[in-house]
């Protein structure tokens, strides 16, 4: 790490975070719920001025959400994740909407596939999916092949028509053309 | 029965016409194509249309609109909210229509058959002339089955378009299955904060729960 942030993170959150250096020059930072908001704006501070993206994963086993920030700074050339632990049954996290901006998308679209929910952001209507009724689709409890078995196929859908027109009958040769 | 088939109902629609065949002949030889850049198959038409395979040679060309087009092409495979897009462009287009199915995705989902988005099943929805196995099918298998569409419009067998108006009650009801469904297909979602909570409600509560 190029700036020392370790150390300075470390210097300055003490036991509010669990620091680890993954790679050269990527970090970890894990952190609880409300406390994410304040690591944000101080990495925002350290130069971090880049958050590359946001995703979430479902760890359906633990009972728990993962949200993770990727922060980026353009003069150190670091990468930095923020990751944070939410309950799985009722699932919110502060909007990072003040900090960033852009991060808009990124929650509604999270909000769409994983069905947590970020108070404070403006817009949290559907993104992506069309009419969609049934269980968030990224969550690890939506069975998609049981969707789509239940919704697209023959089966389901009645797929043989009721008429035989699909079928090209044999032609007599007084109906064929050629026969002319 | 066979009064009610389509084919043969059209063979001597066009047989009392005396210019049946020859308009045939034309409408194969000036096909303009409306290409459906949806999946992966796009990427098989630039080769097709350039020098090497040269299209036009067939007198196929690429067209603007769905209004101007003759040709379909559903290139790749098909989510529900294109399917919406793809029905509404294929509704605007003009008879005599033609639609073709690259690759298996249309056919029967393809690698995406388990896929929440992913429609299986192309000719559940609108009439496909003619399908394209392979993935992707090479441009000598496409302009092989443009060849093929081309015979079979030749032959008066390339009639989705009407089978398209006489049961357009069947595509319909399969339409609406999928795109205007009103009820969950596995299991309704019960969105814990349907009610809109703010922060601060959300922390009380939170609070309220683990002092019990």
């Amino acid at each position: 790490m190029s700036d020392n942030i370790l150390a300075r993170a470390g210097k300055m959150h003490g036991d509010k975070i669990e620091c680890r250096e993954k790679y050269k020059a990527q970090l970890e930072i894990k952190t609880h719920r409300d406390y994410v908001l304040n690591l944000l704006t101080w990495l925002k501070s350290e130069r971090y001025v880049h958050l590359s993206f946001m995703s979430c994963i479902d760890w359906i086993e633990e009972n728990e959400f993962e949200l993770v920030w990727h922060v980026f700074s353009y003069e150190s050339k670091n990468h930095i994740l923020v990751k944070t632990r939410l309950n799985r049954e009722k699932p919110w996290m502060h909007t990072a909407i003040n900090i960033w901006p852009h991060v808009q998308p990124y929650e509604q679209e999270i909000h769409e596939m994983f069905g947590v929910y970020f108070p404070g952001n403006p817009d949290l209507s559907g993104l992506f999916l069309h009419n969609w009724l049934d269980l968030p689709p990224l969550r690890k409890d939506f069975i998609a092949k049981d969707y789509s078995l239940a919704l697209y196929t023959t089966d389901a859908l009645g797929l043989t028509p009721p008429f035989d027109d699909i079928d090209i009958v044999e032609i007599t040769a007084e109906e064929s053309r050629d026969g002319e | 029965m066979e009064m009610d088939n389509l084919y043969l109902a059209n063979l001597r629609e066009e047989k009392q016409n005396m210019w049946g065949g020859l308009v045939n002949y034309f409408r194969k030889r000036s096909m303009w194509m409306l290409y459906y850049c949806t999946g992966c198959g796009a990427i098989e038409l630039p080769p097709t249309m350039t020098s090497r395979y040269d299209m036009e040679r067939l007198g196929m060309g690429p067209m603007a609109t769905p209004r101007q087009a003759d040709l379909l092409l559903i290139t790749g495979y098909l989510s529900v909210k294109t399917l919406k897009r793809v029905i509404w462009s294929y509704e605007q287009m003009q008879e005599p229509k033609y639609v073709v199915g690259f690759g298996s995705c249309p056919i029967n989902g393809g690698i995406y058959w388990d896929a929440y988005p992913v429609i299986n099943h192309l000719e559940a929805f609108i009439p496909v002339d003619m399908s394209i196995a392979g993935c992707m099918p090479r441009p000598q298998a496409i302009i092989d089955a443009f060849e093929k569409l081309m015979g079979e419009i030749q032959e008066g067998k390339a009639i989705g378009y009407k089978r398209y108006e006489k049961h357009y009650d069947w595509y319909k009801k399969n339409q609406d299955a999928v795109l205007g469904r009103t009820e969950a297909v596995l299991k309704p979602w019960n969105d814990p904060f349907a009610s809109n909570p703010s922060v601060d409600e959300l922390m009380a509560l939170e609070k309220g729960e683990s002092n019990v």
